[in-house]
């Protein structure tokens, strides 16, 4: 997308054209999924998170500064609104059961060796269902660390926090996670 | 020797630490870091990046339609209300009969004696700092609703917390937002909203309460500070007040140049 382009169709949205806000929709709607899905570990949350994004992102538009990066600003969102949805449905992934967790984001295998890809499938097992057990905000500034490779200034920025307290979000990620692949950690 | 945490060694995996070449100088050195070191690594080696489903070329289009018939109205800036063509036209008419005012003014009073400068200086100075004073008070409205909005994250943590569980995130946050709360309170008293400032003082109570609670909670520990949130409807207030402020910065920005009525 050339920058000139991206910033028109920008400043004809946020005069409330709907055509250059569905421009942007199609141009950005992958990755947010992406980025839902990686803090969400689930098709359809990720689904609901990007929908309601977008939706958030056409309200708040006016509020956008133009010298920002549109999609900087709406991973934000996309980040928030992950925070909020998965708060919202803490109960479903408490009673969640390990069976249905290890369904998720289960890899290809690359081989056909069994033992390996019943480990592998073990690994995932126990990563969705320790994930589960974090804290909205616990899950969400790991993922953004762990998977997206955000710093800690760019998750406190996102999420609303200051550094110590996200530092301390992907802190407490990371010992729960230790000890729940902790006996695995031969097997790998 | 000094070693290192395991939380210096999960910034340093993440590469966050600012001097990393004096970690790896250690790491070489000394055999009980390096295998706390190598012992954290596999373990995050593990959790490997989630494959997202594919979504096809054609996925933005269907998002868009269906999202297109829920599409909210847009929330504009205070300043965007001006550039409405409309508005700009009675703008520009407003400008032409200044204008024409001001020409008409000259010219009789080359007639007639001059009125003193200082009327007209003090005429405009009111007008100016109160134009000030509404932009001062806007600024506030949005600070002091974003400020709520992360409050009650953080309150909604708490009572989400299971007992045993570690807040010492959720209290850093907390003493954060305390220092934060006790400005804006200071502001709110200062611009006369009262009911802002009370809400900002029970809030920053809570606040304080979870900061000075021990980060590995008992549940006895969460009850009290759950039951006096409860109490003091704390949440339900912040929430209130929030979408108020915001309702009102809606307001303002639809009659900008109007003088800030507030009720608190």
């Amino acid at each position: 997308m050339d920058a000139t382009d991206g910033a028109a169709v920008l400043a004809r949205a946020r005069q409330g054209d709907s055509e250059a806000f569905q421009t942007l929709v199609e141009r950005h709607s992958r990755r947010a999924f992406q980025l839902a899905f990686r803090i969400t570990g689930n098709e359809q949350d990720a689904e609901d998170v990007v929908q309601e994004s977008f939706i958030r992102a056409y309200r708040q538009l006016g509020r956008f500064e133009a010298r920002a990066h549109f999609s900087t600003w709406l991973h934000r969102i996309v980040a928030n609104c992950s925070v909020d949805l998965i708060r919202s449905r803490r109960a479903r992934y408490d009673h969640a059961s390990t069976d249905d967790l290890g369904s998720l984001d289960q890899p290809e295998a690359d081989g056909p060796n069994p033992e390996r890809l019943a480990a592998s499938a073990q690994i995932e097992r126990r990563v969705a269902s320790a994930m589960s057990e974090l804290s909205p905000l616990e899950r969400t500034a790991f993922a953004l660390r762990h998977y997206e490779g955000r710093s800690i200034a760019e998750i406190g920025k996102t999420l609303g926090l200051g550094t110590s307290a996200t530092k301390h979000s992907v802190f407490r990620a990371v010992r729960k996670l230790r000890a729940a692949l902790e006996p695995l950690r031969g097997e790998s | 020797m000094t070693h290192y945490s395991e939380e210096d060694l999960i910034l340093y995996y993440y590469e966050e630490r600012p001097r990393t070449g004096g970690i790896q100088q250690h790491l070489d050195s000394c055999e009980p870091c390096a295998a706390a070191y190598r012992e954290l690594a596999s373990t995050l080696r593990m959790v490997s990046t989630p494959e997202a489903p594919e979504r096809g070329e054609q996925y933005g289009l269907e998002l868009w339609q269906r999202i297109r018939h829920q599409l909210p109205e847009q929330e504009m800036p205070w300043w965007s209300a001006w550039l409405r063509a409309d508005r700009l036209a009675i703008a520009g008419a407003f400008g032409v009969l200044l204008l024409a005012a001001f020409v008409a003014g000259r010219w009789w009073s080359a007639g007639h004696a001059p009125a003193p400068a200082v009327a007209s200086t003090e005429a405009t100075a009111p007008r100016t700092a109160a134009q000030n004073d509404e932009s001062r008070q806007r600024i506030l409205l949005t600070s002091v609703a974003d400020h709520l909005d992360r409050s009650e994250r953080v309150l909604t943590e708490i009572m989400n917390t299971p007992a045993g569980g570690d807040i010492s995130a959720e209290q850093r946050w907390a003493e954060d937002l305390v220092n934060t709360s006790r400005l804006y309170r200071q502001d709110a008293t200062d611009a006369g909203e009262q009911s802002v400032a009370l809400v900002l003082d029970e809030l920053e109570r809570s606040l304080l309460e979870i900061v000075h609670t021990p980060s590995r909670t008992t549940a006895a520990h969460l009850d009290e500070i759950r039951r006096r949130i409860d109490a003091a409807s704390l949440l339900f207030k912040v929430r209130v007040l929030g979408d108020g402020l915001r309702q009102r910065e809606r307001q303002d920005a639809s009659r900008p140049r109007a003088l800030a009525t507030h009720t608190s």
